[in-house]
């Protein structure tokens, strides 16, 4: 089965875009549908999980591989 | 005499005043004595936590280059078109320069000195406001279906020539030239005249009334 329903590709971007495509990706889906985000930001880690806290959707997990971070946020 | 520190205190007391030093003097304008002596501590003290004066310098650089600011509440504030979110976003970056002018002097010492330091700053810094200029206007362009006559990485040049020079006049020269305008005020101008100098090339493209 399929984690996601949507990707972001936020690769080589510096916040606050990442952040700003982010909202506007999950606003095209429903709730309880997950976004996957992929980014190279290490700044992106902390802003993702403020985005969370703020906006009240669920950050499921986040990795790191080869400079490479990978979210599965779940929209509220 | 110095008080005795632990190992981690040391070493950033050491990276607190190497920073003032370097953003005051510039990389070639310290000496390792001189570092060493404000510390009130010998040479070999500071050799023990870093090699080198480079390394020393680099380590400064990575921290401050590390040091990012959080522009998740301004980005998600409303209202969110391009021209709000940039103003607010400016107006943290400004509001941190003001608080800790080291971070832009020593990108201005170390732009004669170091390309590398340049790029280190550029990547840190300037490119979330690059990438969001350039990525707005991309947009802004494929909604109106007309390619913009402005590149918008030419744009992105103009704006963080424009706000560095604004920073370097407020928060470094402290110039008297711009004393009755408050920072906020004066990056609140300058965005308004980025934001006109863009729209309207929007207004006119596809015209070449000037060819």
């Amino acid at each position: 089965m399929n984690t996601h329903q949507a990707e972001l590709d936020a690769r080589g971007m510096n916040c606050p875009l990442p952040i700003l495509k982010a909202k506007k990706s999950l606003s095209a889906l429903s709730a309880g549908e997950v976004l996957q985000i992929r980014a190279t930001d290490p700044g992106s880690v902390k802003d993702l999980e403020a985005f969370c806290l703020q906006t009240g959707n669920e950050l499921l997990s986040s990795s790191e591989v080869d400079g490479e971070f990978i979210f599965l946020l779940k929209k509220h | 005499m110095a008080k005795r520190l632990k190992a981690t205190e040391r070493r950033a007391s050491i990276l607190a005043v190497a920073k003032v030093l370097f953003a005051d003097k510039g990389y070639h304008g310290v000496a390792v004595d001189e570092i060493a002596s404000r510390l009130g501590v010998s040479p070999a003290v500071l050799y023990r936590h870093f090699p080198s004066k480079e390394a020393l310098y680099s380590e400064v650089l990575d921290t401050l280059a590390a040091q990012r600011e959080n522009y998740v509440d301004a980005a998600l504030q409303n209202p969110d078109d391009f021209a709000s979110v940039l103003l607010r976003i400016t107006l943290v970056f400004a509001e941190s320069v003001a608080r800790d002018p080291d971070y832009l002097k020593m990108e201005l010492l170390g732009s004669l000195e170091d390309a590398q330091v340049t790029q280190q700053f550029f990547e840190s810094r300037w490119k979330s406001f690059t990438d969001y200029i350039e990525y707005s206007m991309r947009e802004q362009a494929l909604k109106d279906g007309l390619l913009s006559q402005i590149n918008p990485r030419v744009a992105g040049l103009m704006f963080q020539g424009m706000v560095r020079e604004a920073l370097y006049a407020k928060c470094i020269l402290h110039s008297s030239r711009y004393q009755d305008i408050a920072l906020p005020d004066l990056i609140t101008q300058l965005v308004k005249l980025f934001l006109n100098a863009i729209t309207d090339n929007n207004d006119s493209k596809g015209e070449n009334k000037h060819e």
